[in-house]
């Protein structure tokens, strides 16, 4: 039986009629390599992880039709966030995950402009409807926070903050993770809270 | 004057029993309501806040699960009242994507504990207030809030209850989790989190669809599906660790809900080793962990029942079931010319044998995957049992080949004068030993219709069955009917025996294979038994062929007919009982591959994080199909080469004994069993699913995009 007497195109047929691709979902750990991705941004010029190599890098998971993600947004608290991590030279990346049909799906026109609108200081948004990336890191919120050192290691996953809230006065006094970190990374100090709840809208994962 | 202006005061509250305003916040109706028409003073009632949802939205439990936001409740009452915690009834769950989230759907009522002070003045009404925050989701989440009211006349004694929500507060506070006295554990165990709970509760319950809502959202992964083993006092849950698992941490307890089949109980959980009497029994006889969450992918009826033709039709080409079938439509050829009626009603015969032997086989598979059972498609070779069994059947059929002796109608017409019954009995056997046999060699297009049809109702299920059966049964039943065909098969001749015995060794090679494989399960005793038992039953076909001629030749050979078959029994028990221990070794199928790991979802995760790109190969030593591809593509040099050239990691998924975690994965992919072939792209991306028959240029090519990918 060194050959099965089949045609090889109709095997192939076979493989894409019964090849349906199922998310595999293999969790990302704390202090390891950071899941490896590639996705476009706005301007449809191709990012990769390992286009940063030797920066820090955050992810940031978002939704225009998020009210959590509003909340960041609409007080400036976010962008505050992005301005001072960029002036420190991290690598911001707003991730917007949205599938197609879902009420924040954007294409790339519309980033462009809802960047403009927000005064997103964002290096790039990617645009990650095919949840590729997504899926890497197993988002689950936006926002839904990422920390990648200058080795490519992921060192902080998480919550933005410790309110879970929507509404904007429960940020005031709120203990900013992703500041914390940033400034743990910085000093060169461990990060005092590397894990944390992840809390907001699901990421709109398409079908 | 006054006393009368309260009492009437409160006898018309009483008559509009208590007072509340109902309130629609856009995506649901909020409201207070009592569970009774009145409160004492210093007694304790119960208040609910009652949410009214559209369809299709939802709000949340205390732990929202992966995303979302609990119901909060700021109660702004008379001095002197108090307000309890929400009693939250036990969520559902709500998959969004790969997500899932704990809430409520349609109606709930959120009880609260109200306590009047002692000094509330009787006749008088009190105005109970909240501000109810709450996120209502459906896609999208919106952020509602409604300021609520309820007038609660005070009265001397406990009033009755509230006509309308007093029963139903009652059932939803008697239906709510509470403490059971249950000791619980939890232990990480390789990448899971193994929850023990051992109770009087659990003791002899039906633990249907067993499942634990944890309070904090970041102890277990709520997307993961929860196995359920149950024990003789208790149940063993293996959930996926959440964020709190994260770094080598561990939480210092887990506390939550464990719910099965309408009943809850609060618990806490230590770190620590199971408590006895927590495993051991198997999955529960119930509906199972339902595996909410990431849902396989969907295959309508039409296209599994076709998928399921089509694998039946190329069954029959499988190294394991030729032989048996090619014989009879040799056999059949002897019928040609003129006794088409006959062959037809053979055919039929056959037909009727396969469709039997697969709706029990269906039904067996069924019931067990009802009760829980992580068991999928070629299920029945994972017991040795069964496995050595098969080895002496496939013994007794190359015997019966090779022309040691006779079963049934003899296949040259030696045998012609017996009666047509008999062969009828024959052609269903014959039918039913191929469905047997063709099990391990699931065929491209069966893995995935099979695996829709596990998760769908019996009778979606059985009709995929059925249709399997039909287009495995298909080209005999068609050689039978279509005298065409028939005229076209070759003619008999003595070249039949020739053929015949040349068939015979097939079969002694798919006897070898079984005992190979039940090595690989119960180690090296198990050899030894298999051998013997092998040997005894050879001795018993070559009596029962020894009689069969002297019976032709006139004699009636009773005692040698009946040492044959005693010994035929002895070698069959021998080989099912005692029970076989397991093998020492870890099953390992054994690939060629110097740099195949076993697989396990964390070093695939470990893998991927390095932006590596990942094989996995799922397979089982009982599988035919996996060994075929393994020896002809994967094993072979250029395949070999391409792994390391594209530096390709490859893990051996080995599915030889029962694994939950690769049943799991399985099923995630729409699968029921082995093979599948994933292969995962450097760019941590979705797996490119292989086809379950390979060739080297697409495995080369596929590993070639993995990397490329990058």
């Amino acid at each position: 039986m060194r050959k099965l007497p089949l045609h090889r195109r109709t095997l192939l047929a076979a493989a894409l009629a019964v090849g349906f691709a199922a998310p595999a979902f293999a969790a990302p750990q704390i202090n390891t390599p950071a899941p490896a991705f590639r996705q476009l941004d706005q301007d449809g010029k191709p990012r990769s992880l390992a286009d940063f190599r030797g920066k820090t890098v955050v992810l940031e998971w978002t939704s225009a039709a998020c009210p959590y993600s509003h909340k960041h947004y609409d007080s400036g608290n976010m962008q505050r966030l992005q301005a001072k991590a960029r002036k420190q030279g991290v690598v911001w990346l707003t991730i917007i995950t949205d599938a197609p049909g879902t009420s924040g799906y954007m294409d790339a026109a519309q980033v462009r402009a809802w960047m403009k609108k927000e005064h997103s200081h964002a290096t790039a948004v990617l645009l990650d409807s095919d949840a590729r990336v997504a899926r890497a890191y197993e988002a689950k919120t936006t926002p839904h926070m990422f920390i990648i050192d200058k080795a490519g290691r992921l060192v902080y996953m998480g919550g933005i903050d410790d309110r879970p809230f929507t509404d904007p006065a429960s940020l005031k006094g709120a203990k900013n993770y992703v500041a914390l970190a940033l400034a743990d990374l910085k000093a060169g100090r461990p990060i005092a809270e590397p894990v944390t709840r992840p809390y907001g809208c699901s990421v709109k994962y398409g079908p | 004057m006054m006393r009368w202006l309260a009492a009437l005061l409160a006898f018309l509250a009483l008559a509009g029993a208590a007072y509340a305003q109902p309130v629609n916040t856009g995506h649901l109706t909020a409201e207070l309501v009592p569970q009774a028409q009145g409160i004492a003073p210093g007694q304790t009632i119960y208040v609910a806040l009652r949410q009214q949802m559209l369809p299709g939205w939802h709000t949340y439990w205390r732990n929202p699960g992966d995303s979302g936001q609990p119901t909060e409740i700021k109660w702004a009452l008379p001095d002197g009242w108090r307000a309890g915690d929400i009693v939250w009834p036990t969520p559902v769950r709500i998959p969004v994507g790969p997500l899932v989230n704990y809430g409520y759907e349609g109606q709930v009522l959120l009880p609260v504990a109200i306590t009047a002070p002692a000094d509330a003045r009787v006749g008088q009404t009190a105005t109970l207030s909240a501000d109810a925050a709450f996120l209502v989701c459906r896609e999208e989440c919106v952020p509602e809030d409604a300021k609520l009211n309820l007038s609660l006349p005070i009265t001397s004694g406990p009033a009755p209850a509230d006509p309308r929500w007093g029963a139903l507060i009652g059932k939803t506070l008697a239906e709510a989790p509470k403490p059971a006295g249950l000791t619980a554990a939890f232990e990480k165990r390789g990448p899971d989190v193994v929850l023990a709970v051992a109770g009087a509760p659990l003791k002899g319950a039906a633990d249907v669809g067993a499942y634990f809502y944890p309070f904090d959202s970041t102890v277990i992964d709520h997307g993961k599906p929860q196995v359920a083993e149950r024990g003789p006092d208790g149940l063993t849950l293996t959930v996926t660790p959440g964020y709190a698992f994260q770094g080598g941490a561990a939480p210092k307890a887990i506390a939550g809900v464990l719910a099965l089949d309408g009943k809850a109980y609060e618990l806490t959980a230590a770190p620590g080793p199971p408590p006895a009497g927590t495993s051991g029994l198997g999955p529960p006889a119930a509906k199972g962990s339902p595996g909410a969450g990431a849902g396989g992918p969907s295959l309508g009826l039409i296209s599994a029942a076709a998928f399921a033709f089509v694998g039946g039709l190329i069954l029959n080409l499988m190294p394991c079931v030729f032989p048996v079938l090619a014989m009879k439509a040799a056999s059949l050829a002897a019928h040609g010319g003129g006794e088409e009626r006959r062959a037809r009603t053979h055919g039929l015969a056959f037909g009727a044998g396969v469709l039997a032997t697969f709706l029990i086989l269906a039904a067996v598979l069924i019931g067990l995957k009802a009760a829980g059972a992580a068991i999928g498609w070629g299920f029945q070779l994972q017991s040795p049992p069964v496995v050595a069994v098969l080895a002496l059947l496939m013994l007794a059929v190359a015997l019966d080949l090779s022309g040691v002796f006779e079963v049934g109608t003899s296949l040259q017409g030696v045998g012609s004068g017996l009666a047509a019954r008999q062969g009828l009995a024959g052609d269903v056997f014959t039918g039913a030993l191929a469905v047997v046999v063709a099990a391990p060699c699931t065929a491209p297009f069966m893995g995935a219709a099979i695996g829709w049809a596990l998760t769908q109702p019996p009778a979606a299920a059985l009709a995929v069955f059925v249709a399997l059966a039909i287009g495995f049964a298909l080209p005999f039943v068609a050689v039978t009917f279509w005298p065409g065909l028939l005229a076209r098969l070759p003619r008999p001749g003595p070249w039949m025996d020739v053929f015949r015995k040349v068939l015979a060794f097939p079969m002694y090679g798919a006897a070898a294979w079984l005992v190979w494989v039940l090595t690989l399960q119960a180690g090296a005793p198990a050899l030894a038994r298999i051998l013997a038992a092998a040997i005894v039953l050879a001795l018993a076909a070559w009596l029962a062929g020894l009689a069969q001629k002297r019976a032709a030749a006139g004699a009636r050979p009773l005692a040698t007919g009946f040492a044959a078959g005693l010994l035929a029994a002895a070698a069959l028990v021998a080989v099912v009982w005692p029970a076989y221990g397991q093998a020492q070794a870890a099953p390992g199928v054994e690939t060629a591959h110097a740099t195949a790991e076993p697989y396990s979802p964390e070093r695939l995760a470990a893998l991927r994080a390095q932006g590596k790109p990942v094989f996995v190969d799922y397979t089982a030593a009982w599988c035919v199909s996996c060994q075929v591809n393994d020896r002809v593509v994967l094993s072979t040099r250029p395949v070999v080469d391409a792994i390391h050239k594209y530096d390709v990691a490859y893990l051996t998924a080995d599915w030889t004994r029962r694994d939950p975690a690769i049943a799991a994965d399985l099923a995630r992919f729409g699968r029921a069993g082995v093979p599948l072939y994933l292969v995962y792209g450097a760019d941590g991306g979705k797996p490119a699913i292989l086809p379950a028959i390979l060739t080297q240029g697409m495995v080369i090519k596929a590993l070639q995009a993995a990397s490329k990918a990058r």
